[in-house]
């Protein structure tokens, strides 16, 4: 039953570029705008699998295990991660989905994540890699190591994002949203062309990461989502002819991309597109990080920040919390640092007299075609 | 009222936002700024943006396949 792992990987890539569902932007709002409508979305997705992933375990469905934190890797891993993830303008979903919508930028990404977490995980790096994730403490959940049920943290947690979400409802701009003019009808338009809120899609996201654990479970793979493993085993496939590691999650980010697509495809969204010269090198070095932060971290924004979070492991929200101070100092560095450099710049050049329209000139290389014209 | 373009084609997110934002503080009110891009992401994020900055968008079209196009009025 390796083919559900297909079926729910299309309905999640599906929905992640219909829904615009991007945890590195989700991350990156933090230090950008303050904003945390995103990261309020990608919070439902935990808390709504973690009632989930508690209650398959209840019933005996799945049975969650419990391993020493491998803290020291998990925080050099999942800050290298999300740094990472910057570079590459996606983390490792993120990274999928584009690359099903053409972004040739996000087919580099992709390679060279792939390669680098098949390089950390079985290849030369495996060694260190593996070294670094001895270095362990024994506690393995939040819950254990608090001594308390796991349904207190799902409660907890559960309140905390319905409050963050009550919040963002609140002051939702509503009728003041411009939205593009239809022009599909039925069906066409609810799938191919409709908006989605944040926040449903990260319901819609929730149920398929649910879904995920039996059905994995059922081949023998007895975890839930999980993109960095699956992705080092289509590299070991490809370069060994092993087909023994074909397994349920190669299956599903075979289906992220292939629903991307789709859904890309279906609303006219598809178009490839070539990078720059700078985004081409960021596009691989982020990748390649990411493979490595992903393989020390285990895991990657969703294996361990979505998933491994929903368990409540302390290496899922260890690594969730680093993965967003990597992703600060990224941000710093390669975006809101120039911008700033940027606007100082034009403000200065507007001081001086006769610059005026000089201040209007291209922060970066894109072209600004700077035209004056009366309307209305 | 002057109208300027910003073409973003080519950059993916958070970049197109980043610049929209640089170039509008540059503008006067009531001056529009045309921001064309092609990162699918900034369909949600630019208009919203827009609406929390309290800025009238006066157009938002798409202008072929992943290519869209977003006026904002300075206000």
């Amino acid at each position: 039953m390796l083919l559900t792992g297909l079926v729910l990987g299309i309905a999640l890539g599906f929905a992640m570029q219909r829904g615009r569902f991007c945890v590195t932007g989700a991350f990156r709002d933090l230090w950008v705008t303050g904003n945390t409508r995103w990261l309020t979305a990608f919070l439902i997705v935990i808390a709504v699998q973690s009632v989930g992933v508690f209650t398959l375990d209840a019933v005996g469905v799945i049975s969650l295990s419990s391993s020493a934190f491998p803290w020291l890797a998990t925080v050099l891993g999942a800050f290298l991660f999300g740094f990472a993830i910057v570079l590459a303008g996606g983390c490792a979903t993120g990274t999928y989905y584009r690359a099903g919508e053409g972004l040739v930028g996000s087919w580099l990404a992709l390679i060279f994540y792939a390669l680098f977490s098949a390089i950390s995980k079985t290849g030369v790096l495996a060694t260190g890699v593996s070294g670094i994730r001895s270095v362990t403490v024994e506690a393995s959940t939040v819950h254990g190591l608090l001594g308390v049920s796991p349904w207190l943290m799902v409660t907890l947690l559960a309140t905390a994002v319905v409050l963050l979400a009550r919040h963002h409802l609140r002051k939702r701009p509503g009728a003041r949203l411009a939205t593009l003019p239809p022009r599909k009808h039925g069906i066409a338009h609810l799938l191919f062309e409709k908006q989605w809120g944040a926040f449903t899609t990260a319901l819609v996201i929730a149920g398929l990461a649910i879904l995920a654990w039996p059905l994995s479970w059922a081949t023998g793979r007895e975890a839930g989502l999980g993109i960095t493993g699956p992705s080092s085993n289509i590299v070991n496939y490809l370069v060994s002819g092993d087909a023994e590691v074909i397994d349920w999650g190669v299956y599903l980010v075979l289906g992220i991309l292939t629903g991307a697509f789709i859904a890309a495809k279906g609303s006219g969204e598809f178009r490839i597109r070539i990078p720059d010269a700078v985004t081409t090198v960021r596009s691989i070095a982020g990748g390649a990080l990411m493979g490595i932060g992903a393989s020390l971290a285990g895991g990657c924004t969703i294996g361990n920040a979505m998933v491994n979070t929903a368990s409540f492991q302390l290496q899922g929200w260890v690594a969730f919390g680093f993965m967003i101070l990597g992703t600060g100092l990224a941000t710093r560095l390669f975006i809101t640092g120039p911008s700033k450099a940027r606007s100082a710049r034009n403000a200065a050049a507007r001081e001086s007299p006769g610059q005026g329209a000089a201040a209007l000139g291209s922060p970066t290389q894109t072209a600004h075609a700077t035209r004056t014209s009366v309307r209305r | 009222m002057a109208v300027h373009i910003l073409e973003t084609d080519g950059q993916v997110c958070p970049f197109p936002i980043v610049e929209a934002k640089e170039t509008i503080a540059l503008l006067d009110v009531g001056d529009e700024l045309v921001i064309n891009f092609d990162c699918t992401q900034a369909t949600d994020a630019l208009p919203r943006w827009a609406a929390e900055a309290g800025y009238p968008v006066t157009n938002f079209d798409r202008v072929g396949d992943a290519a869209w196009t977003i006026t904002v009025q300075k206000a």
